[in-house]
């Protein structure tokens, strides 16, 4: 049962879910983090919610303090160590990662999926979702010597939005509306867009508006999007080189593919103590350590390092046999086998419907992965997105394929050739050649193309057939916006439905969150008949650290968090 | 002899112009200049980019300038001893190389210096007897290990000494200083794979040796038999073997990447398949020139060798 009731200072969408929530019509969970969204404090949201809050420190987004922490250590880790260019354009989480401690973020976002104030302090949205207005701590300094005050964040805004910097943060839906169309357009025939007047409103050194085009309800989530890290503006490319940031460790050794070494700072540049605002840091030195994906494991059971990113599902069983414990998180990660919906064969519907009917998604699941992860519905929302609408299962029907492929001119099956580039590991491989071995029965012949994970990124967005690793993101509204609207920089199989637009532009503009579930659900119908994809499961995160790592929580995005790890 | 290095040598600087130019002329290609892009900026950001600033992305990177200027200006920075800067790594081509070049010497000393004596003691053992039950064990050893491919051999002396036995650690990424441990399993490895193929060459010398006429003649003037194996037959024996082992530098050098990759050992192998991945060109091109000096240098050194322990050859 609820124990408390949104105040008059909670959003009006508060107030509705408040009241959805008890009506059983939303999750609980869900509730939470919609509160949490709309500046509701995350212990208020728990409290209203009538769920114990996970114990946070007042006001913080880490845990609280641990008495029994004992200070000092290194925590090394088993990572790739990757080239940090700018964070703006970081195309990896692991770079985050290796720059998580020294830059940081506006929000963050925790392993409950609830998003709390990190460099700021608080936020509010208006009743139409249109203004948000940022108040950042105070006294949060960089490791200059400076204090962080909006100038900054609105210099790291302008940035991102720049398209010469060609950062991925222009895909958010928060960044997008901030921005409108000049009316030109380039070589390309894509439209150039430039900063709205006044979409960025210093209201004064520590608070900061966003005045948005359209109505965006994930606008805290999108900044910790790992791109989104707020940059020092005497930036210069690389980052590595130096690397100011406002976190409590500093980078003191970067060798690209061999390791990345942070070390707890403690003076500024202009020699006074440098006083973390989050509190009481544990470790002294994080280390990151190259190891490709297939071997951080064999770094773990050498006792080399104390954790890994991650490990594979062939893995599991080596590592249910070492001293450690495993972590794993349920995500949305995925891989997207889609098909070019312009290009011959695939521009017939009825050839797209044909294969994708031929293929049992649970069975291609549960050979792949035994132990978490869910079943793919074909439209890219997940079971874990707080918006996901459950539609009707799907079922396999070697049949109608076989109809639908005579009817499309190919009485005697077809020949379709997939790109397989296993940018995410082996199981994507994995899982397309247990595609291949359920076509057959429809007489769909699928051959795996498999290339180096570098050259499908190089063709990721240009193949007809291709198997694409698509990371978490917290909103199945977001997912859906970045690659499927009809003409959007990632809309990998060029897909255009109109009314698919249509659907997904009223779950967005729909403040209601239970009204905007149903709606996403025409969004996710509307896909998933159009046949774009095979998206047969999302995979669980597996990672493992020693036992004498405390305070170690996995995140579904494979953030790294450590500021309250220690080392028994 | 001073003119076959005097020449071996113009050889090599010719071959390393026309390898250089050929590479420089393959990277300048949009598709490299689009894999260096994907590389540092991402699959998703490249295709967001605009055709517009793609270009502003090239020129800041200094890939817009035509291929012969670039080229110029690093065979004019190489005659100076500087071999650019990694676009990947972020640091001076020359300290790079020399770092992955020196841990790539340890690993081929020690495989060098086990290989040699067990595959030329195994091999003289051998061929001394053609036919023999020893022969026949030695034979059947050298072409089994030899036939396994490295990435077999690594992944079973992996499960059994690392992850079955624990003697020695599963890698070798030196994380926390230099572990001669962790150099174990590599070496293993390597002399597994090549001991037999060396051993093999010895044992097939050996067994021609020990069938000429002139070590038949020692045998039968009553000379012991350990002084005719060591004063008549062995110097021509390993002739043959001798140019083999000088080559299985090369191999050392860039044949080893699966060994490096899969032990995690930072050599030259795994540089150079790093650099290839990513598009590196400025490392790709140093880690040529000195793969092409390695080879010509170890040909030189096997032709000279040659020369010095057959007397019938001679330089005029």
């Amino acid at each position: 049962m609820a124990s408390r009731k949104p105040g008059q200072s909670d959003h009006p969408v508060v107030h509705s879910a408040f009241a959805q929530m008890r009506s059983g019509k939303l999750d609980r969970r869900e509730f939470i983090r919609t509160a949490a969204l709309l500046g509701t404090s995350a212990t208020a949201a728990y409290a209203m919610a009538g769920l114990k809050s996970p114990a946070n420190a007042a006001g913080m987004p880490f845990s609280p303090d641990d008495p029994k922490a004992k200070m000092g250590g290194i925590l090394k880790i088993a990572m790739a160590v990757q080239k940090m260019e700018d964070p703006a354009t970081y195309s990896w989480v692991q770079m985050s990662n290796q720059s998580r401690h020294t830059l940081e973020y506006l929000a963050m976002t925790g392993p409950d999926n609830v998003t709390r104030p990190m460099l700021a302090e608080s936020w509010t949205a208006s009743p139409d979702l249109k203004t948000w207005t940022f108040v950042l701590r105070k006294g949060v300094m960089w490791h200059t010597g400076e204090e962080f005050t909006t100038e900054h964040v609105a210099w790291n805004f302008n940035r991102w939005l720049d398209p010469k910097t060609a950062s991925s943060n222009v895909g958010l839906s928060v960044c997008s509306a901030l921005v409108e169309e000049t009316g030109e357009k380039d070589a390309k025939g894509k439209a150039i867009k430039r900063v709205a007047k006044n979409a960025i409103e210093i209201v004064d050194r520590y608070t900061i508006r966003l005045n948005l085009n359209k109505p965006v309800l994930s606008a805290p989530e999108d900044l910790y999007n790992y791109p989104a890290a707020m940059a020092h503006p005497g930036f210069k490319a690389p980052i590595s080189d130096n690397m100011v940031g406002t976190g409590p460790f500093q980078l003191v050794t970067m060798k690209v593919g061999d390791r990345c070494i942070l070390r707890k700072v403690k003076t500024m540049a202009d020699g006074k103590p440098f006083t973390y605002w989050g509190g009481p840091v544990y470790l002294d030195e994080i280390h990151y350590y190259n190891f490709d994906a297939d071997n951080q494991l064999n770094g773990f059971a050498s006792g080399d390092v104390d954790g890994v990113y991650d490990f594979n599902v062939e893995q599991m069983d080596l590592a249910k046999s070492l001293p450690g414990v495993i972590h794993i998180a349920r995500t949305a990660q995925t891989i997207c086998c889609r098909m070019r919906c312009d290009t011959k064969p695939f521009d017939d519907k009825r050839v797209r419907q044909a294969i994708v009917m031929s293929v049992d998604n649970s069975k291609v699941k549960s050979l792949v992965y035994t132990t978490g992860g869910d079943v793919g519905e074909n439209h890219h929302v997940a079971p874990v997105h707080p918006d996901y609408f459950a539609l009707p299962p799907l079922k396999r029907d070697i049949e109608g394929a076989k109809k639908l492929l005579k009817e499309a001119g190919f009485p005697n099956g077809i020949e379709v050739t997939i790109d397989v580039g296993n940018t995410d590991g082996p199981w994507h491989q994995t899982a397309c050649e247990a595609m291949r071995d359920q076509m057959k029965d429809a007489g769909i012949t699928l051959k795996l193309n498999v290339i180096p994970g570098a050259k499908y990124w190089e063709i990721w967005d240009k193949t007809t057939f291709g198997c694409t690793a698509w990371t978490h993101r917290p909103l199945g509204t977001m997912v859906m916006s970045l690659g499927y609207r009809t003409g959007v920089p990632w809309n990998e199989s060029h897909y255009s439905n109109p009314a698919f637009d249509k659907a997904l532009d009223a779950a967005e503009a729909t403040l209601d969150v239970a009204a905007r579930k149903e709606k996403l659900g025409v969004a996710e119908k509307i896909l998933q008949d159009d046949a774009v994809m095979i998206l047969p499961l999302f995979r669980p995160i597996y990672t493992i650290v020693a036992k004498a790592v405390n305070g170690y929580v996995g995140h579904p995005t494979q953030y790294h968090q450590f500021n309250k790890v220690w080392k028994g | 002899m001073l003119k076959l290095i005097a020449s071996r040598l113009l050889q090599m600087l010719l071959i390393m112009v026309v390898v250089s130019l050929l590479l420089f002329l393959i990277f300048d290609s949009d598709k490299f200049k689009k894999q260096i892009a994907v590389a540092e900026l991402g699959g998703f950001a490249v295709s967001a980019l605009s055709e517009q600033d793609y270009e502003a992305w090239l020129e800041k990177k200094g890939l817009n300038v035509a291929f012969y200027e670039r080229y110029a200006k690093w065979a004019s920075g190489v005659a100076h001893g500087n071999l650019g800067r990694s676009f990947e790594k972020n640091e001076p081509v020359l300290s790079l190389v020399a770092e992955r070049l020196t841990n790539t010497g340890i690993l081929a000393f020690w495989v060098f210096a086990l290989m040699i004596p067990l595959s030329l003691g195994l091999g003289i053992v051998a061929g001394m007897k053609e036919g023999s039950k020893r022969d026949r064990v030695v034979s059947f050893v050298a072409v089994f290990t030899t036939s396994l491919p490295e990435i077999a051999t690594a992944i079973i002396v992996t499960v059994v000494f690392a992850l079955g036995l624990r003697w020695v650690p599963a890698n070798s990424s030196m994380v926390n200083g230099w572990d001669w441990r962790q150099l174990v399993l590599p070496v293993m490895t390597l002399v597994l794979y090549d001991f037999g193929y060396v051993a093999r060459m010895t044992r097939a010398s050996m067994a021609e040796v020990m069938t000429s006429q002139y070590i038949r003649t020692a045998v039968l003037k009553g000379l012991p038999y350990r002084r005719v194996i060591m004063r008549h037959a062995l110097r021509n024996a390993l002739i043959a073997p001798f140019t083999i082992i000088v080559l299985q530098l090369n191999w050392l050098l860039s044949g080893v990447v699966v060994v490096e990759v899969f032990f995690q050992y930072a050599g030259f192998g795994k540089l150079l398949l790093d650099a290839a991945l990513f598009g590196d060109v400025y490392v790709i091109q140093a880690a040529t020139l000195v793969a092409v000096c390695v080879a010509v240098v170890s040909q030189i050194i096997s032709d000279v060798g040659y020369t010095l322990l057959n007397p019938r050859i001679r330089f005029g």
